[in-house]
């Protein structure tokens, strides 16, 4: 009897852990697909409602994880676990997830052959591809015109100038520049983007990442007068310590306000900072080199869409990808997101605020190398910046953060190919 | 009898000891988000940790700030609680008040201090300072700093649940006590060391314990204030061991990781344990 | 100086300290009820203009009363199946005394010395397993059996401890078998150390953010942390919306704090003394 009432007490607690799964039951013919991405919905906002039009027996469900709160870690434990997002956005992490079998072979899909070879290397691991481009992305330091033109102050067109610019605008009592450094991701971006103006720009070098792929070369030796050149910008003072202290998100707000004439960003952040301040005077400029020139942008294509090879709903999210590569669709991600397209064909006007940077463009003076061709990209980045970080509260040389981003590469090829 | 304990002892047995067995397991093995078949690689993972400057670092960060928080937590505490147990106007009031934090999550009391701390205009810690004259200073983005950051806020939250406790304990030793130490004409310092600190033995055993493995779990907070910066000024145990078997994929040695963190947590909670045991010997 | 003066002084010293600890707290609170502009220039000053529209904001941001909803499943879950299975766990502990018991119980306590984020990267793969991923039931098991349990068996075994084993043999003079013996008679008894339990349990459920964080990923799962820390990105720049944020996640618990808080802090003292 006492066996009895207390297996009625377990079924009990075992039917009531079995009813609250509060898993909706699927209803009509409307398929639900989860779509994981790190940019956030603001900023795909047309884009998502065109999708919603055109695609009306798919519901798109957009899932926002910013890089900064772990969208990797995020992700990688939700594919692992076999319950991973239908589509993701996805950056430098596409080919070691392809590489694991995580994401589905796109090579055969007919619209992969509408985008530009440019925006799919980067998306390609052994020959095939596994991701579309959604985008180009690019980052410069974006300026305040009005306290520029109020000081009589020019854009520079090389890193002495934008040294000088700080140390003018310093003297006339204007906040030169702002930076989220308590992220490791600013100062890792500029000092790439000198990188790009000293070290890439060079022919000779065109083969260096995909050397630095099976780590032949390392970044302590071949980049390390580029990134000593950048790291003048904070023995003379125009980075502070006390910028480890802010997060990007402060630092935004400081140059929306007008509180710094320099802040260092791209594209996805003009919608947050008009919000913040409608009448600002926004410009951007490329990150200069040593000697004068058009600059670099750091940038490229900056993510794709790519398909969990373990959904099970992949002909909804394949007709997804198919209609992105369409002229339209384009359009639309542009309109929340300026940028160019990697679809061939379309030319998209970038507008006022990027005039400075069309010399750069018009050279093709775009580069990030950890996203177009290095494998462990992001791994590699974040101890690179991290690194950086120590650098600027002068605990660590340059050359020892270039050794740290060699290492964790090391750590990396001998995690995944050992 | 025992099937009253079934329903916890399955439990227990599948959602905890089988994934801590599995971790050790994993920790000699190659498994990672990247490869998801693993092998056997042997101690190799240990070494990898053991020769990471980085993980070192975590791992003394996470040691420090334990030893740091447990002792001023506990002084500061006895300390209010000796006072707040004479007959203070206001006691209860107080003992709410300080006890307050505690019921905050451990993350917005992060944000909240972020706020505070931080070195952009808007920090008003910093204005503060300002306001009395006093230069800025980097809170969080000091490399020297920011893990005593993290600590000051977390003494901030905890201080008045160890408070509470030992106000409980002093309410239970005898008067008569301090009485007899009187008369022998102890001042009131002698009282302190000769009568109440012995008495205060089991609250003191207690709170030690808690605070130093809390302090070696420490997550939350760093995670919300300073990710592990500067740098990697700030990382502990468990935000680098997040990071490396969530982020990065590398679950292997994230697994090694939690063993060393096991490893640590028991042989420092041994080791108070231990002169926990001789100061009772010693009272006795 | 005499008795009282001395008294007073340390009176004195003491609201100075109390208010000095609510610093921070007054701090979050006030600039919940004024504009970006007021805040940075006024961070501790009252609100000129109080407005409220800084909550009604942040309520619809967070998804408040979904997420509340969330919170509370859990919480409720949790705290019931806790003292549920750890009180049932303990009595069989305390009066089974044979070597299986005494064995079942190392084991329990070995929860107390391994933390469960040794755990959590196995842990993930198993609650794939058992299809907990992204469930709420998947972060109730994993706060009963991976967090809390092996503390609640440890507070109930010793209250146990010291119920007398009279009662109990009254109860079998009676014809009472075990089980109806731990419900009608002992189970009762045990409303102390279960309001104890509830209490440290039902905190630790609340605050807990590692658990959801990496179990719950859809946003109409997502918990009321999971809410406030997705904002803490898209706010910055608007950081008097999120300040109330902040006070919204908190604010359930604090209410109960204030109401209970004779309970709780008792509870907090029996824990640490019956440990």
């Amino acid at each position: 009897m006492k066996r009895k009432s207390f297996l009625a007490l377990l079924l009990c607690v075992v039917l009531m852990l079995g009813a609250v799964p509060f898993s909706a039951a699927a209803e009509g013919e409307v398929v639900t697909l989860r779509f994981m991405a790190y940019n956030p919905a603001q900023s795909r906002a047309t884009y998502l409602e065109f999708l919603a039009d055109q695609l009306p027996g798919i519901e798109i469900v957009f899932e926002y994880v910013s890089l900064d709160d772990d969208f990797n870690g995020i992700l990688n434990a939700q594919l692992e676990a076999g319950a991973g997002p239908d589509i993701i956005e996805l950056g430098g992490e596409t080919k070691l997830l392809a590489a694991a079998g995580r994401l589905l072979d796109l090579s055969d899909q007919e619209f992969v052959a509408k985008y530009a070879q440019a925006g799919l290397t980067p998306y390609t691991w052994e020959g095939k591809v596994f991701g579309t481009p959604l985008q180009s992305w690019y980052e410069g330091i974006f300026y305040n015109k009005a306290i520029f033109a109020e000081h009589g102050i020019s854009v520079p067109k090389s890193l002495d100038a934008f040294i000088q610019v700080h140390k003018d605008l310093e003297a006339a009592g204007v906040k030169p520049q702002t930076m989220g450094a308590s992220s490791w991701e600013p100062m890792m971006k500029q000092s790439i983007g000198v990188a790009n103006n000293e070290f890439y720009s060079d022919p000779a070098n065109a083969g260096f990442d995909a050397l630095f792929n099976t780590s032949e070369v390392s970044l302590a030796e071949s980049w390390l007068p580029a990134v000593t050149a950048w790291a003048k910008v904070i023995e003379e003072g125009c980075l502070t310590t006390d910028m480890l202290g802010m997060s990007y998100e402060q630092a935004q707000a400081e140059f929306a306000s007008g509180g710094a004439a320099m802040w260092e960003s791209g594209p996805w952040a003009e919608s947050d900072l008009f919000a913040a301040n409608p009448d600002l005077d926004l410009g951007m400029f490329p990150i200069p080199g040593v000697s004068e020139g058009p600059g670099w942008l750091v940038g490229g294509p900056g993510s794709s869409l790519v398909i969990n090879a373990k959904s099970e709903k992949i002909e909804a999210a394949l007709q997804v990808l198919a209609l992105t590569a369409t002229p339209e669709a384009q359009i639309a991600l542009t309109a929340d997101w300026p940028g160019s397209s990697f679809l061939i064909g379309v030319n998209l006007d970038l507008g006022d605020v990027y005039a400075d940077c069309a010399e750069a463009f018009a050279a093709g003076n775009v580069y990030a190398p950890w996203v177009a061709v290095w494998d462990f990209g992001n791994p590699v980045v974040e101890a690179y910046g991290k690194s950086l970080q120590e650098v600027l509260s002068g605990t660590k040389t340059v050359a020892e953060a270039l050794a740290d981003a060699d290492r964790m590469n090391a750590i990396m090829i001998d995690e995944i190919k050992n | 009898m025992l099937l009253m304990a079934l329903p916890a002892f399955i439990g227990f047995m599948t959602f905890f000891i089988t994934p801590a067995v599995m971790s050790f397991g994993y920790s000699v093995t190659n498994w990672s988000v990247y490869r998801p078949e693993p092998s056997y690689v042997g101690l190799k993972n240990f070494q990898t940790l053991f020769s990471d400057a980085q993980a070192l670092a975590a791992i003394e960060h996470s040691i420090r700030y334990a030893l740091i928080m447990t002792v001023v937590q506990n002084t500061l505490a006895i300390f209010l609680a000796v006072l707040l147990n004479k007959k203070l106007m206001m006691a209860n009031v107080l003992k709410t008040i300080f006890f307050l934090p505690a019921v905050l999550s451990i993350l917005v009391v992060g944000y909240l201090f972020k706020f505070i701390m931080t070195s952009a205009p808007s920090g008003m810690l910093n204005s503060a300072i300002g306001a009395f004259g006093g230069a800025p200073v980097n809170w969080l983005g000091d490399p020297n700093l920011a893990l005593y950051s993290v600590l000051a806020t977390q003494v901030w939250q905890w201080t008045g649940w160890a408070m509470v406790i030992y106000i409980a304990n002093l309410k239970s030793i005898d008067a008569s006590l301090y009485e007899a130490a009187r008369i022998d004409g102890a001042g009131p310092m002698q009282v302190f060391g000769r009568v109440t600190l012995p008495l205060l033995y089991p609250a003191t055993s207690f709170n030690v314990l808690m605070s130093l493995i809390g302090g070696l779990k420490m997550f939350d907070a760093v995670y919300a204030m300073t990710r592990g910066g500067p740098g990697y000024a700030s990382e502990t145990i468990m935000t680098t061991m997040i990071s490396t078997g969530f982020k990065a994929g590398r679950n292997a040695y994230a697994c090694a990781f939690a063993v060393v963190f096991f490893v640590v947590v028991f042989t420092m909670s041994k080791a108070v344990t231990f002169v926990l045991n001789k100061w009772e010997a010693a009272i006795t | 100086m005499s008795k009282s003066v001395k008294n007073g002084l340390w009176s004195v010293l003491f609201a100075a300290i109390g208010a000095f600890m609510l610093i921070p707290i007054y701090y979050l609170v006030v600039n919940t009820f004024k504009t970006m502009e007021e805040a940075t220039f006024r961070p501790l000053g009252l609100p000129l203009n109080p407005t409220f529209e800084n909550y009604t904001t942040a309520l619809q941001s967070m998804n408040f009363l979904r997420a509340l909803t969330n919170n509370l499943t859990i919480l409720v879950f949790a705290v019931l199946f806790l003292v549920l299975f750890s009180s049932m766990a303990a009595y069989a502990i305390v009066k089974g005394k044979t070597i299986c018991s005494k064995v079942m119980y190392s084991i329990f306590l070995i929860g107390l010395i391994i933390p469960f984020q040794v755990t959590i990267i196995p842990l993930y793969r198993i609650a794939v397993g058992f299809g907990m991923m992204n469930t709420l039931p998947g972060v109730i098991i994993i706060n009963v059996f991976c967090i809390n349990l092996s503390l609640s068996i440890f507070l109930f075994r010793g209250f146990i401890n010291t119920i007398p084993a009279e009662m109990e043999e009254a109860a079998a003079i009676d014809g009472c078998g075990v089980f109806k013996t731990f419900w009608v008679i002992i189970f009762p008894l045990l409303s102390p150390i279960i309001a104890t339990v509830g209490i440290l349990d039902a905190l630790a459920v609340w605050n807990d953010f590692m658990t959801p964080l990496l179990f719950l990923q859809s946003p109409e799962k997502n918990v009321l942390l999971q809410e406030v820390h997705k904002n803490v990105g898209p706010f910055s720049t608007n950081w008097t919306v999120f300040l109330p944020m902040l006070v919204l996640s908190v604010l359930p618990m604090v209410i109960i704090f204030l109401i209970l808080q004779k309970h709780i802090i008792e509870g907090v003292v029996a824990g640490a003394v019956k440990g």
